[in-house]
């Protein structure tokens, strides 16, 4: 069963560049945009044909606002659709077809739209059309149309004033001498005549207007990094406060990411002082999360461990790696129990060691083919949370640890359970070793004697001694002189 | 599906299913030594909850004892993970693998803080064991162990010294253990049997 990835999944198949309306029986595309248009076309066309039209929300707000404030309301807006276009200095366009199913129909979005912006201290008159221009047009003109159906556009933009276009005041005058005051006396000229005395550019807005021509709207790219600044009312430096302190950014976090559908990977948190150079808290994850209250949770293990120089004046959320996110699978089972998998509790469990104890907290273990016993092994990344399928009846590629029947006569080596990362000089009597007391030995000398050619080169006969305890150790005499004794491994 | 179907097993296997006194006797992990299955309850490792080894110095043989009971583990048909908690050497790659362990189950953890992490690792669900190596813990952090490792299905191996035998103890289970000649003498010091004493066991190959 494949269910949508995303609410709004079907319009992201479109490009994301521009967007055209359908150009039903507009005039073909102009060479030099051709090759574009031709695409947006076939895309546009690739809709279901039981939604041929798509369906333009046009907001306009009742103050202009700067381009930056503006390209946040458009973050906002990305809630309801992937396709939010600016019209500076006061108006929104959204493609709304593919939302409607999701928000339960018109008035439904609609009552969505303008709750979002109440709640941004706006005010705003949304109307629905089939083409940009039209639906923008209409809430311009403060009248909150919903035009569902291509054939009735015409006829519900006639008693639209022509202000609402936003053509040059000279344009108006001239058509207002004519009696054309409202957009639908404006359709009713002539074509040839009006293009004659008002030029090109009037009628081919009406064009788009009317959904005769397509149009061409830059379709807005929200910025692909998180970065959040919170001033604080006064200096914190109790750790629970800071942690209530991050919680307005980590809201922003979550609309962030719940608009792009992303997660991210590494987050980071810097904390500004009065004088101390600002104290930095990243907080690497091992796979995209989009869970804002988990990260709060491993953010906040972190800040436990953090010392802080000063007194923290402001904190400061920043998120740059974003990575699309993919929910997670359930499983029926729950964690533990027979027959279910361990699901995400194994990398959970890394993010919250390494969370508190450091990135490089986690460690995995593998073995490389290497007679020399300091060499024979190494630290990896932390083992994968979930055993790839076969790991088990894998057989393991040591050198003289290879599974099987004919290995009796060639028995795998005895090798301590323990390693010490540097051997420990022994004390020496009469040609044995000593720690705290005799040393027994109870084999026959191994030799290992490798590593000439890369500078690291030993010669060593390694024994197994018991000390007076009964700890069994492993021990070797340097086959060069000074001959010493050396400790390098509890059989445990 | 027979009685003696892999899966049937498995699922018989979930601690939440009580089948009588004949068959919970078998619900234990075994140990890889028959003298000390015996002796045990359940007949072998308990699959979770707390156990103590006390031994009276570093390397008297413990790791050795466990070593079945974890390739068992790491060799399950749905492994989950063996976690060491800041062990006091580095456990050497080759000799686990040629124990039979697999290494991509394993994981050590190093850090300023081992029983919070033995605590983490016990009640995550993703441990089949945890391992760790504790200087002094409370009798009340003992208490959280053992809860934590009940709720992950975990079992939970606390390395303990000696002179900890006197202090009262959560764990399901306690042993002492000490070198006996080319073995080990375990003595079963806490545990849900009646049976109590020491038994000797060899290493194999010795």
């Amino acid at each position: 069963m494949r269910l949508p990835l995303k609410p709004v999944d079907r319009p992201t198949s479109l490009p994301a560049d521009t967007t055209a309306t359908t150009p039903e029986h507009g005039p073909a595309p102009a060479p030099k945009h051709g090759s574009t248009l031709r695409r947006l076309l076939h895309s546009t066309a690739s809709v279901p044909a039981s939604s041929p039209a798509p369906l333009w929300a046009g907001i306009h707000l009742s103050v202009c606002e700067s381009a930056e404030k503006l390209e946040q309301l458009a973050s906002r807006a990305l809630r309801f659709t992937p396709r939010v276009s600016l019209v500076a200095p006061d108006g929104l366009l959204l493609e709304v077809k593919g939302s409607l199913q999701l928000f339960a129909g018109l008035a439904t979005l609609r009552n969505e739209l303008l709750g979002e912006f109440v709640a941004l201290h706006r005010e705003a008159v949304v109307a629905f059309a089939p083409t940009p221009l039209a639906a923008l047009a209409a809430a311009r003109a403060g009248r909150s149309l919903e035009i569902t159906d291509p054939a009735q556009l015409t006829g519900q933009l006639a008693s639209l004033p022509l202000t609402a276009l936003r053509w040059p005041q000279e344009t108006l005058a001239r058509l207002a001498c004519v009696g054309a005051r409202t957009i639908g006396a404006v359709l009713r000229l002539p074509r040839a005549g009006f293009a004659r005395r008002l030029g090109s550019e009037p009628l081919a807005m009406l064009d788009a207007l009317t959904g005769r021509a397509p149009q061409a709207l830059e379709t807005f790219r929200p910025r692909a990094c998180f970065r959040r600044r919170r001033d604080l009312d006064c200096e914190l430096s109790h750790q629970a406060l800071l942690r209530a302190a991050l919680e307005p950014l980590f809201v922003d976090l979550d609309r962030f990411l719940k608009a792009r559908q992303c997660g991210v990977i590494e987050l980071e948190c810097r904390f500004r002082h009065r004088h101390a150079p600002p104290t930095l808290c990243a907080l690497p994850l091992a796979e995209p999360a989009a869970d804002t209250a988990r990260l709060a949770a491993l953010l906040g293990e972190r800040l436990d461990a953090l010392r802080l120089p000063e007194p923290v004046r402001a904190c400061e959320l920043y998120a740059a790696a974003l990575l699309p996110y993919r929910p997670p699978r359930r499983c029926l089972w729950q964690p533990g129990e027979h027959g279910g998998e361990a699901g995400t509790e194994g990398s959970d469990l890394i993010e919250r060691l390494r969370a508190r104890l450091g990135p490089r907290a986690v460690h995995g273990l593998s073995v490389r083919a290497e007679h020399r016993p300091e060499a024979g092994w190494t630290l990896t990344g932390p083992p994968p949370a979930v055993a790839p399928r076969g790991v088990a009846s894998r057989k393991c590629a040591v050198p003289g640890i290879t599974a099987g029947e004919d290995t009796r006569h060639d028995s795998p080596p005895h090798r301590p359970l323990w390693i010490l990362p540097v051997p420990e000089a022994l004390a020496e009597r009469e040609g044995l070793p000593r720690r705290r007391g005799e040393l027994r030995l109870t084999s026959e000398p191994e030799r290992i004697e490798s590593g000439w050619w890369d500078g690291a080169q030993i010669a060593r006969d390694y024994y197994t001694a018991i000390d007076i305890h009964g700890v069994r150790l492993w021990v070797f005499r340097e086959r060069e002189a000074p001959h010493g004794w050396f400790l390098h491994g509890v059989f445990g | 599906m027979t009685a003696d179907d892999p899966r049937l097993v498995r699922l018989l296997e979930h601690p939440a299913i009580w089948r009588g006194a004949g068959a919970a006797q078998r619900s234990g992990l075994s140990t890889g030594f028959v003298a000390l299955d015996e002796q045990l309850p359940g007949g072998g490792w308990p699959r979770s909850g707390l156990i103590e080894i006390l031994v009276a110095r570093f390397g008297s043989g413990e790791l050795s004892l466990l070593m079945p009971a974890l390739a068992a583990l790491t060799r399950a048909a749905v492994p989950r993970w063996c976690v060491w908690v800041d062990p006091p050497l580095m456990p050497f790659a080759p000799a686990l693998a040629s124990q039979g362990i697999v290494l991509e189950r394993v994981a050590v953890v190093s850090g300023a803080h081992p029983l919070w992490t033995f605590e983490q690792a016990l009640g995550s669900g993703a441990c089949d064991a945890a391992l760790a190596w504790a200087r002094r813990p409370q009798p009340r952090e003992l208490r959280r162990l053992q809860l934590a490792a009940e709720r992950g299905h975990t079992l939970g191996v606390l390395f303990r010294p000696r002179r900890a035998l006197r202090q009262p103890s959560a764990a399901v289970l306690r042993l002492g253990l000490e070198p006996a000649g080319d073995g080990v003498r375990v003595t079963l010091l806490k545990g849900r049997s009646t049976r109590r004493g020491a038994i000797d066991l060899p290493w194999p190959g010795s």
